[in-house]
């Protein structure tokens, strides 16, 4: 039973862009408002969703509502067209069906070709067949304009409000003031985004229509309008990262889909069926289909639960996650120097942009000793090169002889090189290999960190160096694609994945055993915590571990989900969700941990700016971020203070925010002790 | 002015010619005017003599280049500094800041490495003697323990019992590294089966989890090989165990013994040919260490080092306070500073230099220190030219092992200064007065002197 009305419930949310069962019950009761609507609508959402379980359709797939909101909103249409008799029913049950049947052959048409979302077509498709077929239908009683009275009561307002607040209803087939009203009102309390964008989208549209109709009450009061507020808030806040651009774009798209609008408007008309959503449905999918081929950055890669929460979700990922996924461990063992990066001074250009060469340099800054004439005075010359990811040898080469100090080999420009085909789907090149040291053959398997052979200085090398780069080919010398480095440290600074500077210091982080072993969460294990509050007994935290769909693990409250997972030499806390201040408390106490922590090393971390700014103070920071980025950069400084406990300082400049925690690790498993803002957590099943 | 007076001798006339390592024996003097820029003569006037230097900068150096060697080649190397080799609190502190974490072998170096600000988890306690409170108060501060002998798996027995915890322990192996001595009296021994016993005690106690193996195959080691083939031992046997307990080694302690660039009495070639290069020991021990291990897996490989690291920076600064013939015709000097201060004199010929040019053809010479004991010399036959009453020696290196193994007998201990890398000197130990010595004395009542008026 539950189930059945998160799914229902759901549905309702789904048509508005939002997401949750409580949104939902409080939509489906103002569309009791109208009780012939929200009659209709319900029945249509029970029958799809009651087929849908009848064919085989996993509940998992209905809870989210995307298969059921479509029929919800034919089964409105019809009600909103004909009188709730026996036979009205039979036909909003046998439309829901139908409609569910369309939702599922189009969402995979559309994934598979379009990678595309399916948004509102079903229901102009089976709401189109259902209006001509009815046509037919003389049985069906069509509904007079008797509707309650407190439904058309404009309360004295402008006529450009009073249709604002209509186009509002016209989603629920209501246009009136006072279902609009209630809907705008839910919609401001879920997301200021989206209400300020259906609003952008009204003013845009009726004022292009406006100039174009030349009749102020003809384009404020056509009931079509409802279409630019959903382009507005389907582009501006959901499909695309909310921020000036995607406000920018979303007032182009209403701007053109006038002409869509009145397009169809008019030919529709000649077989009396209403154009519905179809001129949203048109524009926001051909404008996020040219977006996303353009490969435009706006295009939201995780959409949320409300457009505030895709835009803090991406502000903190796109600094917390600034690597690629072609990851390398640093080709080396200690500190070595950044002598060219990607799209370098000298030979990392054009196909070749992205390669890294190292050296290693003294305390002098100089990359020898003596005077530097001889490659054995190099620093780097005879050290071991480590394999930087694990794969197979794919081709090498080991007899060239090293190049004497600036005299470089133009012939045999890689010189020594080894090739690793990595299992992920790309090579690694390594060049530059002393003359006769490489230790590895074509065929061997490699782990990370396998000693290939020692750096030397044969072919285009003016001194000994590593060169080090990725491409898709195993042919030494091809095009080189992105990677980035996992897990090192930069002036003292730990590095997950990024890329590092020219002439930074860098060394590679190996994981330490036991914390490796110690952040090794499994599933169905249980931790239990004391919890303390500023100093007083709170309560008892229970966190049990559990897989998602998508396979990520988290941690389980019971109130939220912290999920957590290892990449690379670095554990993570990707997520957290729901509400309970003692998980969020350990997510923004361990937003990271480098799994080869060392005594006195730094990190830096991001956390979205929601989860440190709540209430009104962060209801307008999220809607002001999307103009002003910088304000929902929560900045997180961690510092290892000794082999298993590390110090958390949260700041943010613009949010004259501070906030410290600290961690300390069990010796065999997880998290002993955890303090945060006040907050005080103690393990209680183990205390090691 | 006139001279005195002095019995004629007759000296053997030597050629002058160089010997094979360019040395003229009749002409050659070593001359060290400065320690880091900062002249003998001042630091004579300013902290007396005898006074040991240390020069900051060549501790960084030194420590710099040798963990560079290991880090180089290796990805997870940690330095532990061995207390014992010098636990001057200057020395410590410096090593620290280097990135070494402590290594002690006793409940007062562990205290010190504590006071000096280093938490529990950052020290390495080893030795054959960790006393049943310290060893408890190490444990509980997430010390890393290195067991020595049977009794310590007891006592940690009954600690884990007390703390109601599983307690993560090392063990020392003894193991042949192919050279002479072998160290067997601490540890485990490997090749009898003895460690394998002791692994087999811990499992069965199950409260105790081995984490990590330490060994210390010897000191003064001039072989790299050696060390090979003590990780590869220590290696193959980490592997034995955690294939039959599930003891996963999270490090491999490889102890220490690294010669520094002393010369050992007995030696005829110098240290710069006799001494591998530390570059040598770091390639045949990573090498070695890189075909034992099994691929993707890299243990914390802890070196313990101390004399290799702090030796040359060393150097005690002394003043000739008489001069002798002996009755056999030998010149002898009389310095300020003997055995007392300098207890490797034992086994080590000092570089000994001159704080100025001095004329006269050298003389094989003996320099004695000032105890009023018959083994109190510091060389026992070195070319010197003639020098008089005054004249300033400076022995080197005498880093290691001085500082803390020096006597407090006939003399007080001098003042010991630290020249920082900006030429800065610090007062790092104040000599020593009479309230030191007897601050902990108790004179019983009826042994009081009738004071004099």
């Amino acid at each position: 039973m539950k189930d059945l009305s998160h799914a229902v419930f759901r549905s309702y949310a789904e048509v508005f862009f939002l997401q949750g069962g409580l949104v939902g019950a409080a939509l489906f009761g103002i569309t009791l408002l109208n009780p012939r609507l929200g009659i209709a609508g319900i029945i249509a959402v029970l029958s799809a969703y009651a087929f849908a379980r009848f064919i085989g359709l996993g509940k998992v797939f209905l809870e989210s509502g995307f298969y059921t909101c479509n029929p919800l909103l034919v089964g409105l249409s019809i009600g909103h067209l004909f009188q709730l008799t026996p036979l009205a029913v039979f036909f909003c049950i046998a439309a829901g069906v139908l409609t569910l049947l369309v939702t599922v052959t189009l969402a995979n048409v559309f994934s598979v070709y379009f990678r595309l979302p399916l948004l509102s077509l079903p229901f102009v498709v089976v709401s189109s067949l259902a209006y001509m077929a009815s046509l037919r239908y003389g049985n069906l009683l069509t509904a007079g304009s008797h509707s309650p009275a407190y439904l058309n009561d404009d309360f004295g307002l402008p006529a450009w409000l009073a249709g604002f607040f209509k186009s509002f209803g016209s989603l629920l087939f209501t246009p009136s003031v006072v279902v609009g009203g209630a809907l705008a009102a839910l919609i401001l309390i879920r997301s200021r985004i989206l209400f300020l964008l259906a609003a952008l989208g009204y003013a845009v549209g009726t004022t292009v229509r406006y100039g174009m109709l030349g009749s102020p009450a003809k384009a404020f009061s056509d009931p079509l309008n409802f279409n630019f507020l959903l382009i507005a808030m389907a582009l501006g806040g959901v499909f695309l990262i909310p921020s000036i651009r995607s406000y920018g774009i979303a007032a182009i798209a209403v701007a053109l889909s006038t002409i869509v609008m009145d397009a169809i408007a008019g030919f529709w008309s000649y077989y009396g069926i209403p154009a519905f959503t179809l001129p949203f449905a048109v524009v926001t999918l051909g404008v996020v289909y040219v977006l996303g081929l353009v490969g435009n950055p706006l295009v939201a890669q995780r959409i949320g639960k409300t457009p505030e929460e895709t835009l803090e979700t991406h502000l903190a990922n796109r600094l917390r996650y600034p690597g690629t996924e072609r990851t390398l461990l640093p080709p080396f063992a200690g500190k070595w120097t950044v002598w060219q990066g990607f799209d370098g001074g000298w030979t990392h250009k054009g196909a070749w942009r992205y390669a890294y060469d190292f050296v290693l340099t003294g305390d002098d800054g100089k990359t020898h000793t003596n005077d530097g004439t001889k490659v054995e005075d190099y620093l780097c010359f005879n050290k071991p090169v480590l394999a930087p990811v694990r794969g197979r040898i794919a081709h090498l080469v080991d007899d060239l002889p090293d190049s004497p100090i600036n005299q470089p080999d133009k012939l045999n420009n890689w010189g020594n090189l080894v090739v690793i085909a990595d299992p992920r789907g790309f090579c690694v090149e390594l060049s530059h290999f002393a003359c006769k040291s490489l230790r590895v053959k074509v065929g061997d398997w490699v782990e990370r960190g396998t000693v290939l052979g020692l750096c030397g200085n044969s072919g285009y090398s003016p001194q000994p160096h590593i060169h080090v780069q990725a491409q898709v080919l195993e042919t030494p010398g091809v095009a080189t694609v992105p990677f980035s480095f996992v897990s090192y440290l930069a002036d003292g600074v730990f590095h997950a994945n990024d890329l590092p500077q020219e002439k930074q210091i860098i060394e590679p982080l190996y994981a330490n055993k036991r914390l490796d072993a110690a952040t090794n969460f499994v599933l169905d294990e249980e931790y239990r915590y004391s919890v303390r509050r500023a100093g007083r007994d709170y309560d008892e935290l229970k966190l049990k571990v559990r897989m998602g769909l998508d396979g990520t693990f988290y941690f389980d409250s019971g109130r939220a989900t912290l999920a957590f997972g290892r990449h690379e030499g670095t554990y993570y806390s990707y997520r957290y969700e729901g509400r309970d201040p003692r998980l969020l408390a350990m997510f923004l106490a361990l937003p990271r941990l480098p799994l080869g922590l060392r005594d006195g090393i730094q990190w830096h971390d991001h956390v979205p700016v929601g989860a440190v700014a709540r209430g009104l103070r962060g209801a307008l920071v999220g809607v002001a971020s999307s103009f002003w980025p910088k304000l929902a950069e929560v900045r997180v400084t961690q510092t290892c203070t000794g082999e298993n406990r590390l110090d958390t300082v949260i700041e943010s400049t613009a949010l004259r925010l501070r906030k410290t925690g600290s961690v300390v690790f069990d010796r065999n498993k997880g998290i002993a002790a955890l303090t945060f803002d006040g907050w005080e957590l103690r393990r209680k099943d183990e205390a090691n | 002015m006139k001279l005195a007076y002095e019995k004629p001798v007759i000296n053997k006339l030597r050629s002058g010619l160089m010997n094979k390592f360019g040395w003229s024996p009749a002409y050659a003097r070593k001359v060290r005017t400065n320690i880091d820029g900062v002249s003998i003569d001042d630091l004579v006037e300013r902290y007396g003599s005898p006074l040991f230097v240390y020069s900051e900068r060549t501790a960084r150096q030194r420590y710099r280049q040798m963990y560079n060697a290991f880090s180089t080649r290796y990805p997870n190397v940690q330095f532990g500094w061995s207390y014992k080799t010098n636990y001057l609190q200057a020395v410590c502190a410096l090593m620290h800041q280097e990135g070494a974490i402590a290594e002690v072998v006793s409940a007062m170096e562990y205290d010190k490495a504590r006071a000096l600000g280093m938490p529990g988890d950052q020290i390495i306690f080893n030795g054959p003697h960790k006393p049943y409170a310290a060893l408890e108060k190490a444990v509980s501060e997430g010390a890393v323990i290195n067991i020595d002998h049977l009794d310590e798996i007891v006592d940690l027995e009954t600690i884990a019992k007390k703390l109601g915890r599983t307690v993560h322990v090392g063990m020392r192996l003894n193991l042949d590294a192919g050279i002479y001595p072998q160290w067997s009296r601490f540890g485990f021994n490997l090749e009898s089966g003895q460690a394998l016993d002791a692994v087999k005690r811990m499992a069965s106690g199950g409260k105790l989890k081995l984490n990590g193996l330490h060994c210390h195959i010897g000191t003064f080691i001039m072989d790299p090989q050696a060390y090979a083939r003590e990780v590869e031992k220590m290696v193959k046997f980490g592997y034995e165990i955690e294939d039959a307990f599930g003891f996963g080694m999270e490090y491999l302690d490889i102890g220490g013994g690294f010669p520094s660039q002393s010369r050992l009495k007995g030696v005829y070639l110098p240290p710069e040919v006799a001494i591998p290069n530390i570059d040598e020991y770091a390639e045949t021990i990573t090498t070695a260490l890189s075909h034992a291990l099994k691929p993707g897996d890299f243990p914390k490989l802890i070196i313990e080092s101390g004399r290799a690291l702090i030796d040359e920076a060393g150097y005690l600064v002394t003043t000739v306070v008489a001069t002798k013939r002996l009755v056999d015709g030998t010149r002898a000097y009389v310095a300020d500073a003997g055995v007392n201060l300098l207890f490797t004199a034992f086994w080590y010929k000092f570089n000994v230099e001159l704080d100025r040019e001095a004329g006269g053809v050298n003389e094989t010479s003996v320099i004695y220190g000032p105890l009023c004991m018959n083994i109190d010399a510091i060389d026992e036959g070195i070319q010197l030219p003639p020098l008089k009453r005054g004249a300033r020696l400076i022995f080197s290196p005498v880093g290691a092992y001085n500082n803390t193994q020096w006597l407090q007998f006939i003399e007080y201990r001098p003042n010991v200064v630290l020249v920082t890398t900006n030429g800065e000197v610090e007062v790092i130990r104040e000599a020593e007065d009479l309230s030191d010595i007897q601050r902990r004395e108790r004179l019983p009542k009826h042994l009081e002197l009738l004071k004099k008026a």
